[in-house]
């Protein structure tokens, strides 16, 4: 790596090496049994160059030919956008949790056990489930230098636990997914499974529900449908081009003033967690809405330049992709109801779990409409059983400003970090 | 090549292995508004092993092309963790192929220069009306050298080339943000890149007319989509459980989607189709070394076969059809779609919409989802349509359907068919984006869910 910064130095202002590599390990399981053992390694490097003031970026995962990289790189610089930033000198590296040794040390035998401990259980509780399951470890190893003399890596690894059941009827398919993403071991086996039985058994019973507008809890594993805006409206990059609907809401009330948003890599074994971002610079937590209010967008060192304001340490990228503002780990702040104690509260409305169709609509201006995958109705305060061939929609934006409660049971779906959340109303079209 | 990788697999020990390595090289184009995000060349190249062992599979990719003795050792000790049994490949002839390349303009031959003089243009184009507030425009042309060996004595080296151009234009007034898209994709050269000003013009148009027209408010009425969405519907309505690999283990899901049971009326034929020359979807061998053709999905109204892997083929006593596909060596070949169409009949637009007391025309494509037995497609924008006539234009349209009903709900079935690829692609697993191609004709559709706002 170093070799190559040297070349390159003569011919650029600045340079960075971005190098990625990564080992992974999969087993999957189907038709309730053992499938396929899976690895991958992979090594790629991404060389980023400011020319003349413009940006040239190429990238390749053959490291034997350094000068055909550097070539490309230059090359690309002569049509590059000109930079607005330079790139980080050294600077003090914040100590993250984002390995863990007991992850990188897993043999495939283990992971195996566990996915045949998950797929026991549910089939003991439902036999006529078909279930599928896929466990992942990944030991990733990243390096960054650049030519104001940063010089640093670090390890990560990533573990995922996902367990899926499914249930063909005449006339009436139920698959139901579960899933634990961390950069931590733990055996979920049992979590999942449990958690897969009460959303299948609560769906045996097949009920209607008006169309109209009714009170809607989303679990967590539906609340990335609602965030999908939300990321898109605080990205820097859509802040700078004025197509953020949030462009004139900075420090102004945007959600219930019970809510609390913050982006934040520094979290404890997050599956996003690292102690730097693409860029070089040290992860730190940044609160996006405090108190419903909106406190702050998130940047590269280039959307920030352009906007004359500092990083927030969020370029997102791999060794062939340019930086890109991204959020890390977002966590939504839990509240104090139970999910038992939404429930209670409402009279008629929906518990919606699983959807699909997310992202087809105006995203970008909150809006969504989507099929309802896996939902519930709630009558009197209990879950009644499945609704199905429904539409729901309705507005992020409009509906983090009626949100009735925020529950007190978190957990990671993908990145986002979110306990159940309650709303005033939800549009339904069945 | 050939005699390297053949000779490493022959010290394997397993059932059955198969070694596939793949060089990509590409450019890329990507403007955001004014700015150039990114430009320039990349490439990539890696490896993967599988093998066969008892009741399963064994899968290494890698980087290294240098290690592929280690990794093909890695595969067979990896392969000792699974459980007895057997699986069964469908018997496929051994085949040595190479496919070459042959491009009217092939754009490696085209400098970088030239390309972002043409992209540039676009771009332009793209922000000329004074309400698009941005534009995201994404140029690539992937050139992949394929090769794969397996230990049946198939080599097949396979050379193909990945164009994509996609147009975003995003208009704005006030707090109205609107988007419209416009992809355009295929496995011809340069060629089909050029020349598309007026589609440039076209989706900045769209956007500001998006900016004008009301919000739906949600319905269930009868439809009338375009070729577009014709196609979208084809392939999350009915092609994904046409897979395979969805019901080959299991029994009751295979009872449900037995052959020849009815899904739509007499006039359906729903076909897959790699073999089709310049769309996203064409190859002429899988990524298992199998000769790919033109499958029945539907016929006459009827379920006639399904896409298969040889694993998949051989387990319900079916043939093979050359569709097991991986979206790079990073990943095993898995039950995909190619072209998938809708085939055309006689209808006209005039008569389809003309039929229609009260209903909605829709048109261009945001996207589509299925699970399986439901599924959503969302077009860009849709008309009303009231007494035979086109009436009021609305936005944020998302149509969903069961297909248990929705196929057989299908009353009308255009003359007009129309594949696209798009710049998109088709997700399946951890395996996205894959290249294909649907279409289809006008088609109306009755008692369709119609989500709006």
């Amino acid at each position: 790596m170093e070799k190559i910064l040297d070349m390159v130095a003569s011919q650029a202002q600045e340079a960075e090496i971005y190098r990625v590599r990564s080992q992974v390990k999969t087993v999957k399981f189907q038709a309730n049994r053992l499938k396929s053992v899976d690895s991958a390694s992979e090594e790629g490097i991404g060389l980023r160059v400011i020319r003349k003031g413009k940006i040239g970026f190429s990238s390749t995962t053959d490291g034997d030919e350094p000068r055909l990289l550097m070539q490309r790189a230059l090359d690309s610089s002569q049509f590059g956008q000109e930079a607005h930033f330079r790139m980080p000198p050294p600077g003090k590296v914040p100590l993250i949790n984002c390995h863990d040794s007991r992850v990188a040390a897993l043999e495939a035998q283990e992971m195996i056990e566990e996915g045949n401990k998950a797929i026991r259980l549910v089939r003991k509780k439902l036999p006529y489930l078909e279930c599928e399951a896929g466990i992942e470890k990944m030991v990733t190893e990243v390096s960054i230098i650049n030519s104001r003399g940063l010089s640093e890596s670090y390890k990560k690894t990533g573990y995922e636990f996902f367990l899926y059941g499914f249930l063909a009827r005449e006339e009436e398919f139920l698959g139901v997914g579960e899933e634990e993403p961390s950069s931590r071991y733990a055996d979920y086996s049992q979590a999942l499974a449990e958690r897969l039985i009460e959303l299948v058994s609560l769906a045996k019973r097949r009920v209607q529900i008006s169309s109209g507008k009714h009170p809607a809890i989303f679990t967590p594993k539906a609340v990335p449908l609602l965030l999908k805006s939300l990321k898109m409206g605080i990205n820097g990059k859509a802040v700078q081009k004025k197509v953020s609907p949030l462009l004139k809401k900075m420090r102004t009330s945007i959600a219930s003033s019970s809510l609390n948003i913050i982006d934040d890599a520094t979290f404890p074994f997050g599956p996003a967690s690292s102690p730097l971002d693409g860029e070089g610079i040290p992860s730190y937590p940044t609160q996006i809405i405090e108190k419903g209010r909106l406190k702050s967008f998130i940047y590269d060192l280039q959307t920030a330049g352009l906007m004359r304001t500092r990083s927030t340490g969020n370029a997102a990228r791999s060794y062939d992709s340019v930086p890109s503002p991204s959020t890390t780990n977002l966590i939504l702040k839990e509240g104090g109801v139970r999910l038992k104690e939404m429930t209670q509260d409402i009279k008629e409305g929906i518990l919606v779990d699983q959807v699909i169709g997310s992202g087809q609509g105006n995203t970008l201006m909150g809006e969504f409409s989507v099929n309802l995958d896996l939902g519930y109705k709630i009558e009197d305060g209990k879950i009644k059983g499945r609704v199905k061939d429904l539409m729901i929609s309705g507005n992020t934006y409009k509906m983090l400003k009626q949100l009735v409660a925020i529950g007190s049971e978190a957990r990671f779906v993908g990145s986002i970090r979110t306990p159940p959340l309650y709303f005033k109303e939800i549009n339904v079209v069945g | 090549m050939k005699a390297h990788l053949t000779s490493c697999l022959n010290k394997a020990e397993a059932d059955y292995v198969e070694i596939r390595y793949e060089e990509i090289h590409a450019t890329e184009i990507h403007y955001v508004g004014k700015e150039l995000e990114r430009i320039g060349e990349w490439e990539k190249k890696g490896g993967a092993v599988r093998a066969k062992f008892k009741d399963g599979w064994s899968f290494v990719s890698f980087s290294d092309l240098e290690n592929l003795e280690k990794n093909l050792e890695l595969a067979v000790k990896q392969a000792r963790l699974l459980k007895p049994g057997k699986i069964k490949l469908a018997p496929v002839a051994p085949h040595d192929e190479i496919i070459s390349l042959d491009l009217r303009k092939d754009p490696r031959r085209i400098g970088l220069e030239e390309k972002y003089f043409l992209l540039s243009r676009y771009n332009q184009i793209l922000l000329s009306p004074e309400d698009i507030q941005t534009s995201d425009l994404r140029y690539t042309d992937i050139h992949t050298v394929k090769y794969f060996v397996n230990s049946e004595g198939t080599y097949v080296q396979q050379e193909k080339m990945d164009m994509v151009l996609g147009m975003t234009a995003i208009a704005r007034k006030g707090d109205n943000i609107q988007t419209a898209h416009e992809g355009i994709g295929g496995t011809e050269g340069y060629e089909i890149i050029e020349g598309r000003e007026k589609e440039a013009e076209e989706v900045s148009r769209r956007a500001l007319s998006l900016l004008d027209a009301e919000p739906f408010p949600g319905a269930r009425c009868t439809v009338v989509v375009d070729p577009k969405l014709a196609g979208i519907f084809a392939h999350e309505a009915f092609g994904h459980l046409s897979e395979a690999d969805f019901l080959y283990e299991n029994k009751r899901l295979a009872r449900i989607m037995r052959l020849g049971r009815g899904f739509g009326p007499k006039e359906l034929d729903i076909i897959d189709e790699a073999p089709i020359k310049g769309e996203g979807g064409y190859y002429l061998y899988d990524d298992e070394g199998v000769p790919a053709g033109k499958t029945y999905l539907i016929r006459q109204g009827k379920l006639a076969r399904r896409l298969h892997s040889r694993e998949t083929a051989a387990k319900m006593g079916e043939a093979p059809t050359g569709n097991a596909r991986a979206v790079s060596y990073e990943h095993p070949p898995i039950v995909r779609m190619s072209n998938t169409y809708i085939a055309p009949r006689t209808k006209t637009f005039e008569e389809m919409i003309g039929e229609v007391e009260e209903g909605l025309y829709v048109k261009g494509f945001r996207g589509g989802q299925t699970n399986l037995e439901m599924f959503t497609f969302s077009p860009e924008e849709g008309y009303i349509i009231e007494k035979g006539k086109l009436g009021k234009k609305f936005r944020d349209i998302n149509l969903t359907g069961n297909i248990f009903t929705t196929l057989s709900n299908i009353d009308a079935i255009g003359r007009d068919l129309i594949l696209s690829t798009g710049s998109g692609g088709c997700g399946k697993g951890s395996q996205y984006p894959l290249p294909v191609a649907t279409g289809g004709p006008h088609l109306r559709i009755k008692d369709v869910v119609v989500g709006g706002r």
